[in-house]
């Protein structure tokens, strides 16, 4: 059935795309590190920054367009819809992460700085689908059926789509720990809320904010809403935060919890040097980015669009999957280990969704919840399939 | 969302002198008062829902026993797992069936408990907004939008035309006119964005539809389960199912009665011989010991036939993803196997046995089952052992082994057990008591169509045909619908409690000169970025429409420049 040549160019499209994923990933970051975000959350590039963009976004949409061919040659060659094995998942999980960060990240909200997160999260989870390649080739029988293309789909657009919430929740805990750091340092004994810019305007009435000091700050960072009265988000000068974030912590951190994943994984020093390596320039970049993220509270509010967009398609998905279930299986749920692992997930981003809107929870308690729900997410997808016995394990490798 | 602040424990107690230092004890009436209003919380609510998650995590990762027995038996055995004491443990927690056990389901009572507390006010709060309608404003230039617009129009006309703006974009108006009282002025107030509240409400209420759906196929459905040979045929009746799960009161007379009828399956595999490129993994990893090629099931499919009083009504095909749903009744394709038809007779001729066995698979395409052929005689009962190998080879350590699934080269081995192997018991003959019996020494290796005698007993066994069995799961889901419907309510509830947003505006007329002066405000409840754009817009139609020639452009609001940035 499969079609060998077809089956190569794909795999050598496949190949191209991830280079240009990871050139765009640096170029992005090259980007970010030539951009200013005032405090208010307008984002402003100086001449290298704005080149740096233009061309991360050409980069990055030509890799998805390439991405898209290997995907369709893919399909072509294997004769059935390109997503019956977790190679050709995780491959989409990427493109479909690339695609919603260039069209809705970039384009309609305009956090197109964020996109080197985004695209690291599209790398790695190309480099798992590198991990479980399989040959293309036909499917066992109960795949055969037009649900597929309406459960697995749905379930990749919204696990593309949580990819990007849960850069933008890491960032806001990043950067909410930052903001809330330097304002305790600057605001010795000021009561309240504690610099976060999230919730600050439940807990604290406009009023209490006490007289300002000067439009200009000693860094020369202009902060446009001086005198303006008011706004709780104009507070956290930008370089100190970085200043208020270990520099250590930042690499070292993500180096030790991936070494170790890998090692204990693959048990492959070079595997674990490499992955390591990567992690700790990944929260370098992370650690380097602070002051030029949004501020806290939009970081929040992206991370919650983003969530509230996936959730409803993660629903569809689920209930698409118990529809199908009893098409093939006879039974539309079996507290199969799949069956739980999208439940537990689709719980945890309904806890997200609820605790957002619970006094008590709001800002940090609510973000920790989505990066469990994420966390969750990658479990039902890859512990789930790769490790636990079920009806979905036919589905994997 | 019912979001208390109020801390109850710090009140005192009406029946407790002041001062008192002696701990506050709670009556019952006060500690169910307490434990209510806790459980009506919006924090409780989140709290019970992560632990629900935790339940739910465990029961992805501990096995399950209605799931996978084996597994749990290993795990109870101490051969596979955490070990015997661990297992002692999780089985005295019920964490080998988390979704049966009281602790969890006490978990969603509690959860379910906990919602309709919160749901029940915010029904009626909801009712009464919607039937009321937008309320008047107060102090409109306080509000976070507003405009003020100077049009030569009378106050009456300014805001019919105002109404017409807010009617294009689906508001819900009120007008309270300026009825001569000193001072009065007329007024518009909109409002939209009920759907929010709605969808939300609509979403939750779609988990009563969705329990209630599934108690429904639990109590009144039916499911059973029936192996049956090419050829044969089975009953939609009470005793056809070798595994029967009726609901509680599934009624015994629903069964239809029908007859099905298999009348031939077929197995199709995809055969890839094994690449000689040891780093390429094939398709399927069926790789088996002696087996050159991999194979993958691409397709099985039974033909079956239905029959009502003895005519056969409907004739289709059965497959894993297509079953065959009639008169209320569905029939899946659940498994299949092979069936050697196989007869036993004495060397006189008198036949002893003839049936075609059901056998199961027993790894790398080998089939195995056992033969009950006599069992009248309590205490020399026989049985035949059979393995059956499809497509019989030899692998490199000149093991016999079967290549392939398909019954190429079949060869059936049959072990022949005698003694007290209590098959007149009501258990299936595979679990005969060896213990009892006696193995003869030398077992009865056939090809199809031979027929061979036992060594050491009167006897000649024929393997006279290879069959396929189908497995068939047959159901009756009678909640299925409402399933469906509270599915589809959630979607429905879900998608505008997540997406739209309350907002409401007000628009004033004050007399002014010749014409009058419109102040036009609103505020979000919810999204006010996505508010402040939709105001602006707002503004300069009413604008537009007031024809308010030489005012000067709505100034836009400081949040709206920066969202537009």
């Amino acid at each position: 059935v499969a079609d060998p040549q077809l089956a190569a160019s794909s795999n050598s499209l496949f190949n191209l795309a991830f280079v240009a994923y990871i050139v765009a990933m640096a170029v992005y970051f090259f980007r970010l590190a030539f951009t200013r975000v005032s405090v208010v959350g307008v984002p402003k590039a100086t001449r290298a920054g704005s080149a740096a963009g233009a061309l991360a976004t050409m980069l990055a949409t030509g890799g998805a367009l390439v991405h898209l061919a290997s995907i369709v040659t893919r399909g072509m060659a294997a004769g059935r819809w390109p997503w019956a094995n977790m190679y050709e998942y995780s491959s989409i999980l990427a493109w479909g992460a690339v695609v919603f960060g260039l069209l809705v990240v970039q384009r309609k909200w305009g956090y197109g700085h964020l996109m080197g997160f985004v695209l690291a999260g599209a790398v790695l989870s190309m480099t798992s689908a590198l991990l479980l390649f399989t040959e293309a080739g036909p499917v066992v029988p109960a795949l055969r059926s037009y649900w597929i293309t309406i459960h697995t789909s749905a379930a990749m657009a919204a696990s593309s789509i949580f990819i990007v919430a849960f850069v933008a929740t890491a960032l806001y805990l990043v950067k909410d720990t930052a903001e809330r750091r330097v304002a305790a340092r600057s605001e010795e004994g000021h009561a309240g809320y504690g610099g976060s810019t999230v919730g600050a305007a439940q807990v604290l009435q406009a009023p209490a904010r006490p007289e300002r000091r000067g439009g200009s700050r000693p860094d020369g960072y202009t902060d446009p809403s001086a005198g303006s009265g008011g706004d709780e988000q104009a507070y956290a000068s930008p370089l100190a935060q970085r200043a208020a974030l270990s520099p250590v912590a930042f690499p070292l951190v993500p180096l030790v919890v991936v070494a170790a994943f890998v090692l204990i994984v693959w048990r492959d020093p070079v595997a674990t040097l490499v992955a390591g390596s990567a992690a700790a320039l990944l929260g370098t970049a992370t650690w380097y980015a602070v002051p030029y993220l949004p501020p806290a509270a939009k970081l929040d509010s992206l991370a919650y669009r983003v969530v509230a967009f996936g959730f409803p398609v993660w629903t569809f998905a689920v209930m698409a999957g118990a529809i199908w279930a009893q098409e093939a299986w006879g039974r539309y749920w079996g507290w199969d280990p799949k069956e739980t692992g999208s439940f537990f997930t689709w719980l945890l981003y309904a806890s997200y969704l609820h605790a957002r809107s619970t006094r008590g929870w709001r800002g940090r308690g609510a973000a920790w919840i989505g990066v469990i729900a994420f966390v969750a997410l990658m479990v039902t997808y890859y512990a789930v399939n790769l490790f636990i016995v079920g009806l979905h394990s036919y589905a994997g490798v | 969302v019912t979001q208390t602040t109020a801390a109850t424990g710090t009140r005192p107690h009406p029946s407790r002198p002041r001062g008192s230092r002696l701990p506050e004890i709670p009556g019952p009436g006060e500690t169910f008062a307490r434990a209510w209003k806790a459980l009506r919380r919006m924090s409780t609510a989140l709290k019970l829902l992560l632990v629900l998650t935790v339940a739910v995590i465990l029961g992805t990762f501990v096995p399950q026993e209605p799931v996978i027995p084996t597994t749990v038996a290993e795990w109870r055995a101490g051969t596979s797992g955490p070990g015997e004491a661990t297992s002692a443990a999780f089985d005295a927690l019920g964490l080998f069936d988390v979704f049966g056990a009281w602790w969890f389901n006490a978990l969603v009572v509690l959860l379910v408990t906990s919602l309709t507390g919160c749901l029940v006010p915010r029904i009626r709060a909801f009712v009464r907004a919607a039937r009321c309608g937008p309320a008047a404003g107060r102090n409109l230039g306080r509000l976070t939008h507003n405009v003020e617009l100077r049009t030569p129009l009378p106050p009456c006309e300014a805001l019919d035309r105002a109404e017409a703006a807010l009617n294009h974009r689906r508001f819900r108006c009120r007008r309270s006119a300026a009825d001569g009282a000193p001072g009065a002025v007329a007024q518009l107030a909109a409002e939209r964005g009920h759907a929010r509240e709605g969808g939300s409400i609509a979403f939750h209420i779609s988990f009563y539809v969705l329990v209630t759906g599934a108690m429904i196929g639990h109590t009144f459905g039916f499911t059973g389960q029936v192996n049956v040979v090419e050829g044969a045929s089975f009953a939609d009746t009470r005793i056809a199912y070798d595994l029967a799960e009726p609901g509680r009161w599934f009624p015994f007379d629903a069964h239809r009665g029908f007859v099905v009828g298999l009348e031939d399956f077929t197995a199709t595999y995809l055969e890839t011989p094994v690449s000689t490129d040891p780093g390429a993994e094939a398709p399927g990893d069926l790789v088996t010991g002696g087996a050159l090629s991999t194979f993958m099931p691409t397709d099985f499919a039974s033909r079956v036939t239905i029959s009502e009083d003895g005519e056969v009504v409907r004739e289709e095909e059965v497959r894993v993803n297509q079953p065959l749903s009639h008169d209320g009744v569905s029939v899946y394709q659940v498994r299949f196997g092979m069936a050697p038809q196989i007869e036993v007779r004495t060397t006189d001729g008198t036949v002893l046995y003839t049936d075609s066995v059901i056998l199961t698979e027993a790894g790398g395409f080998v089939w195995q089952g056992v033969a009950p052929v006599a069992r009248t005689e309590v205490e020399q009962q026989i049985a035949l052992e059979l393995i059956l190998l499809p497509d019989a080879g030899f692998n490199a350590q000149g093991m016999p082994v079967s290549r392939s699934p398909e019954p190429r080269n079949p060869r059936l081995a049959a072990v022949v057990w005698v003694g007290e192997l209590g098959l007149e018991r009501n258990r299936p003959p595979s679990e005969f008591r060896r213990d009892r019996g006696q193995q003869l020494p030398q077992p009865v290796i056939l090809e199809l169509g031979e027929t061979g005698q036992v060594q050491g007993l009167p006897l000649e066994i024929e393997f006279s045909g290879l069959p396929y069995w189908s497995g068939f799961q047959v159901s009756q889901e009678p909640g299925r619908w409402v399933l469906l419907a509270g599915a589809a309510l959630m979607l429905t509830g879900l998608v505008p409690s997540l997406y739209a947003y309350r907002r409401r505006v007000w628009v004033e007329a004050h007399p002014d000169g010749e014409g009058s002066r419109v102040v036009l405000a609103g505020v979000a409840l919810h999204r006010k970025g996505v508010f402040a754009e939709a105001f602006d817009g707002l503004a300069e139609d009413v604008a537009h429409r007031l024809d308010a020639g030489g005012a000067p452009a709505p100034e836009p609001h400081p949040e709206t420049t920066e969202r537009k940035a």
